[in-house]
């Protein structure tokens, strides 16, 4: 894996390419003439910026592309450079658009200057997400125009359509990938020309630039003017069109994304099915859409992952979806579930094998889906062993990052957004307070997290004075989306950008915390002896106090002193301590034997779980 | 439905994606089109990892249970559980860890009434003997044994053609090499 997240900036170009469609969005990119690129990292989004600015190495394009500190940070950057006249792109997964949403809510009624597309890609299932929400929806809250591609190939060619339409119109307009599409791969042409930029010249425009309820009232009528003639042009949108079945069909289906790809691959061959498919699910197409609903005697609406083309509809008389539950309401459209609505609106039954012996030959071989884990060697894994271990009982907030994963071993106690490991502990902390309770609070987020949204919450427990530890885990990239930079490293995401690193200590020092102490987090003695003092300090002085964990995640492979260790069966009682609390894939306990194991496929030889065992039974191989 | 529809099974970081990308270069090669889905993100770190890959006119990256053509393990428990995608008669071409697993009496009469092709190697084994216990070489050396089993899709020459092309050169040679152990594994 390369450090910046593509594992495919190594592929050679010739002809037709297999491409995941986030590249082929990226590519699209560059080729349109982008000049402004930004980002936050989030998956099923994180390989676009990558491969755009591997794409821009590659035609020499003039492109400032840089990952933004979060969302809201990288959307506003994009907005700044449209205001310049640049034509400029942000991209972002589903959630960050939340953090993004301020800005986008407004930015959505300006005038812009030059093109500026928003790519959100959602997740339904989901897969990599703490929610299914759906962008859709969000650019109907929004009032901005939406294309949802179906597949690779389509993304990349909704790109163009997306600066063209956000220029003529002034306006922001999303594209919006699900994981399906984002992580799809075809084969697609690399591109190999770069349209012109437009000139980057700012002009003051009081009345256009500057949000204030006299100029709100003015633009947001003419807003809603544009709006309407975006529909009216969608009336023809080549991403709009019918798939006709050929005969009598009796079902309709308006379908957008990858479910339109899926019910054709399920309906192939058959004739009594006719589809509309919807590439501009906002604002809908109203004609084409009353016109296909009048001719058939049954509609039904196949879209991922919320209701947005269907509440839109003006008449829901004979239309099924999701209002009157025949499609469901949450998790994929995945192909066995389309055949499972469509087949008995057709009157006929799915069919499926019969798995009883499968069934039963897996549950004799105690056959399950396995769940992510921290990787063998995972700092993290060390950081929380070390907290457990000072404070067992403990209220342990998390974020969002690998550490999520850290449940595997107990060690964490909620994650719910960026940031909210900070922030609710203060809630932590004040409602145990406010009761005249007081409990050890140690919270962990991320390097990229902190940065991303940790610091509001932490100048707001130095001012409120609240009681926790904050234990940074610092494992020098943004891990989990793939391996990116983010501020406190130099590394940028074009080849020959230098950036400069911003301290994690420095950052805790500015916003007023005392007690700042940073740890390699392979040594647990060290970290939990540094938390518990931590901890001492923040009760006695009322405030935060943070605890720095350091060590590079296993995924960049720095090299590290190698230490092979075995499991001494002597010393082992077979207490499984160390699987249930540490749970390295390198351990594993062979129930047999009722022995701790070392697994030399699992094991890297970090030597970190010497400390684990109580009885000291994991020892260094001699 | 013309066409070959594979789904490629395993435990994430065990390079299962490079796998569907040599099948898919040496499918374009041969002017075919291709579609897949993959898996990115938090379902890598060590869980159960799944891709769909589809050779021919397809519109969708997925593959319906009871489509598949061939599923491919590198891992034998993330196969057997995903053996429903194969359609009757499909193959399994599976590394073979444990090898009393495959003599469950109940798993072996639902690959017979499914009239399932087991196809199985040792591939830690081969690893461990040839490649010092290189397992990151698993992803070629299952392409070598599909080429050898002659899985549909899977030719030896273009394969081969697809390997060098994606290959990074400092892994080419052990590539090539493997593969080679892979073919013999059959």
């Amino acid at each position: 894996m390369s450090k910046d997240g593509s594992d495919n900036t190594e592929v050679p170009f010739y002809g037709k390419t297999p491409l995941l469609g986030n590249e082929a969005i990226a590519q699209a990119i560059v080729a349109a003439g982008c000049q402004v690129a930004t980002a936050y990292p989030g998956t099923p989004s994180s390989e676009i910026l990558p491969f755009v600015a591997s794409t821009a190495d590659r035609l020499g394009a003039a492109m400032a592309i840089e990952w933004g500190a979060n969302e809201k940070v990288a959307f506003e950057m994009a907005v700044g450079a449209s205001f310049a006249g640049a034509r400029a792109c942000v991209v972002m997964k589903q959630v960050g658009l939340n953090v993004a949403a301020d800005s986008f809510m407004t930015a959505a009624y300006y005038r812009l200057k030059g093109g500026l597309m928003l790519v959100s890609a959602d997740d339904p299932g989901p897969h990599s997400s703490q929610n299914e929400q759906d962008s859709r929806m969000f650019a109907m809250f929004a009032k901005v125009p939406c294309l949802d591609p179906s597949d690779a190939v389509e993304a990349g060619e909704m790109v163009y359509d997306a600066f063209a339409l956000s220029e003529k119109h002034e306006i922001i307009v999303m594209l919006r990938p699900t994981t399906r599409v984002s992580h799809c791969r075809q084969a697609i042409e690399p591109v190999s020309s770069v349209k012109p930029g437009l000139p980057v010249k700012f002009e003051r425009d009081v009345s256009r630039w500057v949000a204030l309820p006299v100029t709100v009232k003015k633009n947001h009528p003419l807003h809603n003017l544009r709006i309407e003639e975006i529909r009216e042009e969608f009336e023809t949108s080549r991403y709009n069109y019918e798939v006709k079945g050929g005969g009598e069909a009796k079902l309709g289906v308006i379908c957008s994304g990858v479910s339109f790809a899926t019910l054709k691959d399920i309906t192939r061959g058959r004739t009594d099915v006719d589809i509309l498919r919807i590439g501009t699910p906002y604002p809908l197409p109203h004609k084409l859409v009353n016109s296909f609903i009048d001719r058939h005697e049954k509609v039904l609406v196949l879209e991922e992952t919320y209701p947005v083309i269907e509440t839109q509809l003006m008449n829901r008389e004979r239309v099924s979806g999701r209002w009157d539950g025949v499609v469901p309401s949450a998790g994929e459209l995945l192909p066995e579930v389309i055949e499972g609505i469509v087949l008995p609106l057709l009157h006929e039954r799915p069919s499926a094998a019969d798995s009883s012996e499968l069934d039963a030959a897996m549950k004799e071989l105690g056959i399950e889906p396995r769940k992510p884990q921290l990787c063998a060697g995972c700092p993290h894994r060390a950081s929380y062993f070390a907290i457990r271990k000072a404070f067992p009982n403990g209220i342990a907030p998390s974020d969002i990052g690998c550490y999520s994963l850290a449940v595997n071993q107990n060690g964490i106690d909620s994650s719910l957004c960026m940031g909210a490991s900070v922030t609710m502990s203060s809630g932590f902390h004040i409602a145990h307070a406010v009761s005249g309770q007081e409990r050890p609070i140690i919270a962990t987020l991320g390097d990229s997290t902190f940065f991303h949204m940790g610091i509001p919450g932490l100048v707001s427990a130095v001012y409120n004075r609240h009681s926790f530890v904050l234990c940074v885990l610092d494992n020098r990239v943004t891990a989990m989306t793939g391996g990116q930079s983010n501020p406190g490293l130099s590394g940028k995401v074009r080849k020959g950008d230098e950036g400069s690193a911003v301290s994690i200590e420095a950052v805790a020092r500015g916003c007023g915390v005392k007690f700042v102490e940073a740890v390699d987090a392979y040594d647990v003695a060290a970290g939990a002896d540094a938390v518990t003092r931590a901890w001492e300090s923040a009760k006695a002085n009322r405030t935060p106090a943070v605890v720095i964990f350091r060590h590079p995640c296993m995924l960049l492979r720095v090299p590290q002193s190698v230490v092979p260790v075995k499991v001494d069966a002597e010393r082992c009682v077979g207490c499984r301590l160390c699987i249930t609390n540490f749970g390295c894939p390198g351990l594993t306990f062979d129930a047999a034997k009722k022995k701790a194991e070392v697994d030399r496929r699992g094991c890297v030889s970090c030597g970190v779980c010497r400390v684990v065992c109580p009885r000291g039974a994991i020892v260094e191989a001699a | 439905m013309a066409g070959t529809q594979y789904i490629i099974v395993g435990v994430g970081g065990q390079g299962i994606l490079f796998t569907s990308r040599v099948i898919a270069r040496a499918a374009i090669d041969k002017g075919l089109p291709i579609i897949g889905s993959e898996v990115h993100g938090m379902a890598q770190r060590g869980g159960s990892v799944i891709s769909h890959f589809k050779i021919g006119d397809f519109s969708s990256p997925l593959i319906s249970e009871g489509h598949a053509d061939v599923v491919m393990a590198f891992d034998q428990k993330e196969g057997i559980r995903n053996l429903p995608f194969l359609h009757e008669g499909g193959t399994f071409l599976v590394n073979v860890d444990d090898p009393s697993m495959l003599e469950n009496v109940h798993l072996k009469r639902y690959i017979a009434d499914r009239r399932i092709r087991v196809c199985g190697f040792r591939g830690f084994d081969i690893l461990d003997e040839h490649a010092k216990g290189a397992y990151l070489f698993l992803n070629v050396l299952i392409l070598g044994a599909a080429a050898g089993m002659k899985i549909e899709g899977c030719e030896e020459a273009p394969l081969t053609a697809a390997l060098e092309t994606l290959s990074p050169p400092k892994f080419l040679s052990e590539n090539l090499k493997v593969f080679g152990l892979g073919l013999n594994a059959a």
